[in-house]
């Protein structure tokens, strides 16, 4: 909100948003060809913020800082610890160079495409002043239309969560551990200290 | 969920004047106005900042029978200032194995995003105004409906800043530093985002300056006192400090994720630290301490305390005693085993918070359709109490079931006879051992000997080729 | 108590405070937020489902282990009970709730009712421990354990049991009822969601072949979340074009949007894709023989029998009531879609010698026989189709209970928790090569008798539930003006019969395996498994014998609210 007044003219509003579209596609583009995996990793985050800023340009702050919130603050993050935790490659590798990668490429140009241009043609003609769309993009005007007209698939959705969270806890618990069979048989502390 | 369900009907009942609803107060300055407010909040934050770490030094140095820095300046007010000048011209030593560019950056991210979260931060109330340079103006940067969002966004971002310095290290101390913390941080800020939906829920707004407008009756510390210490404990958490500075364990991580970091890089994370001190302190101050308003009491005394600069004075006092708790804090409790540190996190502090955001949403919604009696608080503490007192007889259960197994290990160790030099290394006594008698010291000589031999045969044993 | 009196205490409209405190009483009348009117009645069926499951959960969380099965099944039999009689009760009802999100109408609330039927067939399956003597279970005793470790065997001994299995399952049952009630596409897409993450994990807690089975769950994540994303893709696609995501909605744009019909048809194609992968028709149904074969067995009886329903109950609303008006559109590629499937099914069945594998190339088949009352887009299309898929989904349920039962013996071998303590013969897992069932009917007639049932319904000879279906769908198709469709769907089912009659031969007329001395074993099941199988096979009987109850029923219940 705050952004779109200091900014003053449409304009103004316009150029930065064009910017910030232009910083989201590079980084977008960088996730997908960089040779290091952490560093893809980062410009997804740069991504994902520069969607943050153009929330914020369009006048849905509460998405705008839900997004940072949840996709910069909490998935990538998780996304970081799951390449340093696992064996994936941190560092610059070649790995990554799918032989598909051109495929690859002609699908997202083709599925952005047609994107582009039908979305493009949906809303051709509609104007957005997004000093008038302010109050749209307010945490009670969100709160009111997920409460009052999405409120069945909003209560589905924590019925979604609490499967996936009861999954999460039958994929990893352990009751039993994995080396129990060591610690029967030929344990790998004793070994160790033997041959020490 | 029913505690989200409350946001539509009270954000419209938020605070009766419509300039707090829609946050008419703010947006009006001028450019200069703005730009003073900026460098002062920065200015607010360095300075705070510096004194804070005086302070610690000074208050965990009488608590602990010593004096602190005292030669620099008078009482020592310089010593943080020359500490920081040191540590400017200390050499900057960037690691072979570092990824450099994001070794640059990690600081930066690390402690730009500390500093945002002042922005919104109010030091007085938006409705009765100050003038400066014959311009009427709330003392406060600005405000957003969402504001408490975006300090969160703000903070949020600040964790990569550690991630990040971990990774570019290249090195395995900052690497299990760095995960350490974001794992801390991660988790504690649930807890602490579910203490702050009960401040929404009673506030009916998520905009600074109107949680703190709608203290004025009750700080609310004592409504919402569960989520205060709730707060309490999660703020120290996110913060990395002491007891839960895991992350910098220094017996087992070295310095965590800024080892390998020195001069003007690791005194960025320094002040990042601290400003968040500063940043989670604020936050107590406004959501739960009544903000800028005077203490109980002095306003029926005294009806201009809360009006003109009066404000801001009781806004750091408040901080400041804040800060102290931090220090003391430090000088008093242990550091915390990471195990029983996440178990604390998950296993107490998020469900406490989500039972007694029920409860608050319960509340809340009875007080909206306007039935709320108090005969109703039966049904509405009834359950809560039975549930309580279940965890608590459940928790009491285990308790004693792990420590009679407990008891059971230490007789089991017990038995067993103290070995100075358990696995190769020098321990302590384990619970129920005893150290054998003091022996008195060997004539020297026969002690050189046998220091010699022993490092003969660790040498041997390692086959270090450094050694 | 001080703590929320002082909550009370703080309350609003006190006069001497009108700055602060928390929003004073004019400001909630200018400013109230209405709720939305919820008929709790119409949604009695899911919210009962979703009620146990969360029961479920909780005695998850506060039972120990070992006393949670029968707690499980008994609050997982009585949730899905109850729902169906509530789903009984609403018959006849016709209206939109929760903000239009859900319609109940007759064919939702046919489907629900199926829907509840086959999942408590399922349950039954998927509670089986087996009598005292053999070990049934059909889950893995650990999932976090390494298949092949030490901790796996240990876990196996310790005898833990996933009883997570059961709320799993019901999160899985209530987005099923929900997704073909959902009235507009994001509730769909949610209803998706519900249904297909608990089937995902599911699908790998298989307790034999776990490697095969994790695999499966994998594909399964993988594909269907790709096939998720079309989905919504196609949801948002359509949001652009109508201004709107309500099916009813999206039926008027389409006659009198400005848009260019580009955008609907990328819409429509990209969600059909998601549906066309739930139904497991061709080209989008590489996941299904993988999956159907590694995932437990009652799991998969489960998926072929309950997720089919539900998915082709979307499909039905979203052409039905949105989509009409563009019939000329659709119909074509789901006729091309139809073929295809009907043929690939129907071919690539007849070379599978793996019994579960052949069954789902005959689920893909069957898909493509329901795509025909899809097509018809007639009143008659929609009640055949919602008669075939009761008729499909008991006889599938009925077919897999039957692969349960038969099991590879292991001799002289030590795998534990098996508990063939007598004999150094222990049972091992399900025998699904087809060698394996060969003289069936020798040894155990009853089954191989329930089995040739089962068969001969799928390949739809007279007096069993599949003759009636696929006449009642053939009928359809045709008043639909879909003949060529049928024809191709007559030597489709020649084909298949070929495949069903070869399994019946097989069990009757071939000389059991008995190289190695041990050959696949019978077992005799718990009341659970017996139970389920009785009652598949009177319906699939029932159905075949006296259908008319049922075609009625169907022909009523074949009405849309929008």
């Amino acid at each position: 909100m705050t952004t779109t007044r200091a900014l003053g003219s449409t304009t103004g509003v316009e150029i930065t948003f064009i910017l910030i579209g232009l910083l989201t596609f590079g980084a977008a583009v960088l996730t997908v060809t960089v040779r290091n995996l952490v560093h893809a990793a980062l410009w997804l985050v740069v991504a994902l913020g520069g969607l943050a800023g153009c929330y914020l340009l369009l006048a849905a702050e509460f998405v705008a800082w839900v997004q940072v919130l949840i996709y910069v603050g909490a998935v990538a993050v998780l996304l970081l610890f799951g390449l340093m935790l696992t064996r994936a490659p941190i560092g610059r590798t070649t790995e990554l160079d799918s032989g598909n990668r051109w495929a690859a490429a002609v699908v997202g140009l083709a599925t952005a495409g047609v994107l582009v241009s039908v979305i493009g043609d949906a809303v051709r003609t509609t104007w957005f002043d997004p000093r008038q769309a302010v109050v749209n993009g307010t945490a009670k005007a969100v709160g009111t239309s997920l409460f009052r007209y999405w409120v069945l698939p909003f209560e589905l959705l924590s019925v979604l969560l609490l499967a996936a969270l009861v999954g999460a806890i039958v994929l990893s618990r352990r009751d039993v551990s994995d080396d129990v069979d060591a610690a029967e048989g030929t344990p790998r502390a004793q070994a160790t200290e033997a041959e020490a | 969920m029913s505690a989200l369900a409350l946001i539509g009907p009270l954000t419209a009942d938020a605070t009766t004047p419509t300039n707090y609803e829609n946050l008419s107060f703010f947006g009006r300055d001028p450019w200069w106005l703005i730009l003073i407010k900026v460098v002062a909040v920065f200015a607010f934050l360095v300075v705070t900042v510096l004194m804070a770490i005086l302070f610690e030094r000074k208050i965990v140095g009488y608590m602990q029978q010593r004096i602190g820095p005292n030669r620099t300046g008078p009482w020592g007010l310089l010593q943080s200032l020359a500490d920081g000048v040191k540590l400017m011209l200390k050499e900057d030593i960037i690691p072979t194995a570092a990824d450099k560019l994001v070794f640059i950056i990690a600081p930066l991210i690390a402690t730009i995003p500390a500093f945002l979260a002042i922005a919104v931060v109010p030091f007085g109330p938006a409705n009765n105004q100050v003038s400066i340079f014959h311009h009427r103006t709330p003392l406060q940067l600005t405000d957003l409906p969402v504001a408490i969002l975006y300090v969160l966004a703000a903070t949020s971002i600040g964790i990569y800043g550690i991630v990040l310095a971990g990774w570019a290290s290249g090195s395995t101390y900052p690497l299990l530093g760095a995960l350490r913390s974001t794992a801390q941080m991660i988790s504690y800020e649930i807890a602490m985002s579910l203490s702050f939906v009960a401040v929404f829920i009673y506030a009916g707004t998520m905009s600074t300056s109107g949680i703190v407008n709608s203290q004025h009756s009750w700080w609310n510390c004592l409504p919402l006192l569960p989520s205060f210490l709730i707060y309490v404990v999660s703020m120290v958490g996110e913060t990395n400090r002491a007891p839960f500075d895991l992350p910098e364990a220094e017996g087992e991580l070295v310095g965590g994720f800024h080892t390998e970091y020195s001069s003007i890089k690791f005194a960025l994370f320094f002040l990042a630290e601290y400003i968040n001190m500063v940043t989670v302190s604020s936050l107590a101050v406004l959501m739960f301490l009544g903000g800028w308003h005077a203490p109980f009491g002095l306003v029926s005394v005294w009806h201009g305390a809360n009006s003109g600069w009066w404000p801001v004075l009781w806004y750091v006092i408040k901080l400041v005693l804040f800060m102290l708790f931090f220090f003391w804090l430090r000088a008093t409790l242990p550091r915390l085993r990471y195990d029983q540190f996440m178990k604390l996190g998950w296993k107490v502090l998020i469900p406490a918070s989500l039972v007694w955001l029920l409860a608050v949403a319960v509340v809340r919604t009875l007080k909206n359709e306007g039935d709320l009696n108090r005969s109703h608080l039966i049904y509405i503490l009834g359950p809560v109490v039975a549930v309580l007192v279940v965890l608590w007889i459940v928790s009491e259960l285990r308790y004693r079931q792990t420590s009679a197994v407990e008891k059971a290990e230490e007789a089991a160790t017990a038995a067993k006879p103290f070995d100075p030099m358990d696995g190769g290394f020098p321990v302590p006594p384990l619970p129920g051992q005893t150290l054998p008698a003091f022996t008195p010291r060997r004539p020297r000589a026969a002690l050189v000997g046998a220091l010699v031999e022993s490092a003969e045969a660790s040498e041997l044993e390692a086959g270090d080729p450094d050694v | 108590m001080s703590v929320l009196t002082s909550l009370l205490a703080a309350s609003p409209g006190d006069p001497t405070n009108p700055g602060g405190g928390l929003g004073g009483a004019t400001s909630t009348v200018t400013n109230t937020f209405t709720a939305p009117h919820v008929e709790y009645r119409a949604l009695m069926p899911m919210l009962v489902v979703f009620g146990a499951a969360t029961v479920g959960i909780l005695i998850e969380a506060f039972l120990p282990r070992t006393r949670r099965y029968w707690p499980q099944v008994g609050v997982s039999l009585a949730g899905v009970v109850v729902a169906f009689c509530f789903v009984v009760a609403n018959h006849g009802m016709a209206e939109t709730t929760a903000a239009d999100a859900v319609s109940v109408d007759g064919v939702t609330l046919f489907l629900q009712g199926t829907i509840l039927l086959l999942a408590l067939l399922a349950l039954l399956l998927v509670a089986e421990r087996g009598t005292g003597l053999v070990d049934l279970d059909a889950f893995t005793a650990q999932g976090a354990t390494t298949p092949g470790s030490g901790g796996e065997r240990a876990a196996d001994a310790a005898g833990l049991r996933t009883t997570e299995v059961f709320p799993l399952m019901l999160f899985s049952v209530g987005g099923m009822l929900l997704f073909p009630a959902a009235n507009d596409l994001l509730t769909s897409f949610v209803a998706l969601e519900v249904l297909s993450l608990p089937l995902y994990l599911l699908c790998g807690l298989a307790r034999r072949r776990r490697l095969l089975s994790q695999e499966a769950a994998m594909k399964y994540f993988l594909l269907g979340a790709f096939s998720s994303a079309f989905f919504l893709y196609g949801v948002a696609l359509l949001y652009g074009y109508a201004g709107s995501v309500r099916l009813s909605d999206i039926a008027t744009a389409i006659t009198s949007s400005p848009h260019s019909d580009v955008l609907v048809l990328a819409g429509v194609a990209l969600l059909a894709v998601g549906l066309l992968f739930k139904v497991g028709a061709v080209p989008f149904h590489a996941w299904t023989p993988d999956v159907y074969q590694g995932a437990p067995t009652p799991i998969t009886a489960f998926m072929a029998a309950a997720t089919k329903v539900a998915a082709f109950g979307a499909l039905l609303r979203i052409t039905y009531v949105a989509l009409p008006g563009l019939r000329w559109d659709w119909r074509p590629v789901l006729w091309g879609v139809a073929i295809l499937t009907m043929l690939v099914g129907a071919i690539l069945a007849i070379t599978q010698r793996d019994i579960k594998r052949m069954l789902a190339y005959s689920a893909i088949l069957n898909a493509g026989y329901i795509l025909l009352g899809v097509i018809s887009t007639t009143s008659k299309g929609v009640s055949s189709t919602l008669f075939y898929l009761a008729a499909y989904g008991f006889a599938t349920i009925g077919a897999f209970a039957v692969v349960t039962l038969v099991r590879e013996s292991v001799r002289g071998g030590s795998d534990s928790g098996d508990g063939g303590e007598e004999d150094s013969v222990t049972v091992g897992g399900e025998a699904t090569d087809l060698s394996a069932w060969a003289g069936l009917g020798r040894r155990s007639p009853l089954l191989a008798a329930c089995f040739t049932v089962f068969m001969l319904a799928f390949a739809g000879i007279p007096l069993t539930s599949g003759f009636t279906g696929k006449f009642a769908l053939f009928t359809a198709a045709i008043d639909g003006g879909a003949w060529p469709l049928v024809i191709v769907g007559v030597i489709a089912s020649a084909a298949a019969a070929f495949f069903y009659v070869r399994v019946i031969v097989l069990m009757y007329f071939s000389e059991p395996l008995r190289e190695q001395g041990a050959g696949p074993i019978v077992v005799v099941p718990s009341p659970m498994t017996t139970v389920a199988l009785t009652v598949t096979v009177a319906l699939t009987i029932a159905l075949g014998v006296l259908p008319q109850m049922a075609l009625d029923l169907a022909d009523k219940a074949a009405y849309f609210v929008q």
